[in-house]
């Protein structure tokens, strides 16, 4: 299963930007494309997953899988937070702002892990792209938390409630959320005039957009002047323990094996479009360069290659013996 | 022979996500109009950055105002305190300009 899941097309393109960008190839996908490309992706997941939720309707499940995925982006930045200051030794401000970001949740990640969750035979329910939106902000609002900085709104830089204005109405937070809505309110028959655009360009748009992330992330960590030792092992071991933790509790919670494998790849990511913009509002004085280079350069390339077939064995395995 | 004036050019270098704080700033110092430059990339003191429009969180801006010398004062006073925590490059100096009410 672990090699089928390595040898997926998306993984395979992450690798070969990553390869261009080590070989200091020319290869360079223009930041606009890729933009738009984001854009895409969220609205294709948005979209895809609503239709899912019309065709299947509201169900105990989906309830399950939304509380669960509340807790785990409320309470996941508090563990992170406590290793990031005893064990990477980074201070109180760069810890909350790098613990939000392993609260938080990557989108790139959950597209590529559903891709190769669906193709190992392990599809997760559509509703957990309501998840992935709901995951995207409480561990933001726990990190400000943990840093104390509950008087930002006093901050010069804060000032006028744009803070709580980036954080709810950040841009990939709107276009996931309004895209699953219109998915749910175009039901199947709305979808399908638009399916060829949004279904069945999805998978070739992913492996352009991770061939542009297997690059971006490859020159950051080349650039890689914040990092340590200390905090790149951090980097892999806390989505290991979140989405661990994430795998579990799905099966715990009566999920079917796919959708708590996704709950895992979600607990297990680490965003780097919403938050970071959140973090560099909200804690101007945390290091981007630490908080990018550890979810972007480091977690997001393990997650995709090692970290979603090691979340899919943890679930199916737990599932297994739970609920034979 | 066209008179010039000498006025205060004011840059501003910063993550994009803090421009519109910079923005109000400037306002709140008098100094409403501005422009907003893109950037490729650079080296600084923290290695190298690049323009990313994925996160937009590093991306940097260059935001620049001719102004008054009291203007360009009063703005400097008010972003000295944040240039270390902000990480914010901010240069000042003279130019000449035509038409010199438009920089008051």
């Amino acid at each position: 299963m672990a090699i089928d899941a390595l040898f997926q097309p998306v993984v395979l393109f992450f690798l070969l930007g990553a390869l261009a960008a080590f070989a200091r190839s020319d290869l360079a996908v223009p930041e606009a494309v890729a933009k738009t490309i984001a854009l895409y992706l969220m609205m294709s997941i948005g979209l895809r997953g609503g239709g899912e939720v019309a065709h299947s309707g509201l169900t105990s499940a989906m309830l399950i899988a939304g509380a669960c995925g509340l807790a785990l982006s409320f309470l996941l930045p508090l563990p992170a937070f406590w290793a990031l200051q005893k064990l990477g030794r980074l201070d109180r401000t760069n810890a909350a702002a790098v613990a939000a970001h392993y609260g938080s949740v990557s989108v790139v990640t959950f597209a590529a892990g559903s891709e190769v969750l669906r193709a190992i035979g392990m599809a997760p329910a559509g509703f957990m792209v309501a998840v992935l939106a709901l995951m995207e902000t409480p561990a933001v609002l726990t990190g400000l938390l943990l840093a104390k900085r509950g008087e930002a709104e006093g901050d010069a830089f804060a000032a006028r409630g744009g803070l709580w204005h980036e954080t709810f109405f950040n841009g990939s937070v709107v276009l996931l959320v309004g895209s699953f809505i219109i998915g749910v309110i175009a039901g199947e028959k709305g979808f399908a005039p638009i399916a060829p655009v949004f279904d069945t360009l999805f998978k070739g748009m992913l492996c352009l957009f991770l061939l542009d992330m297997g690059l971006v992330a490859a020159r950051r960590l080349m650039d890689r002047r914040a990092l340590s030792w200390r905090t790149g092992a951090l980097a892999i071991a806390l989505p290991l323990a979140n989405g661990t933790l994430g795998a579990s509790l799905g099966v715990a919670a009566g999920l079917d094996a796919g959708s708590a494998a996704a709950l895992g790849i979600l607990a297990g990511s680490a965003s780097y479009i919403a938050v970071p913009a959140v973090m560099r509002l909200a804690l101007p004085e945390a290091n981007p360069g630490l908080y990018l280079g550890m979810s972007l350069a480091v977690t997001f390339p393990f997650n995709l290659t090692l970290g979603i077939p090691y979340y899919a064995w943890v679930a199916s395995t737990l599932h297994g013996m739970l609920q034979p | 022979m066209t008179e010039t004036i000498i006025r205060r050019r004011i840059e501003v270098l910063a993550d994009e996500p803090l421009i519109p704080a910079i923005e109000r700033i400037a306002a709140s110092a008098g100094i409403e109009h501005y422009t907003l430059l893109p950037t490729l990339g650079g080296m600084g003191h923290s290695g190298r950055w690049r323009d990313d429009q994925i996160s937009g969180a590093t991306a940097k801006v260059m935001f620049m105002a001719v102004t008054s010398a009291e203007g360009a004062e009063r703005l400097t006073a008010l972003l000295s305190p944040l240039l270390a925590t902000h990480h914010l490059i901010l240069l000042v100096s003279n130019v000449e300009v035509i038409r010199s009410q438009r920089f008051d």
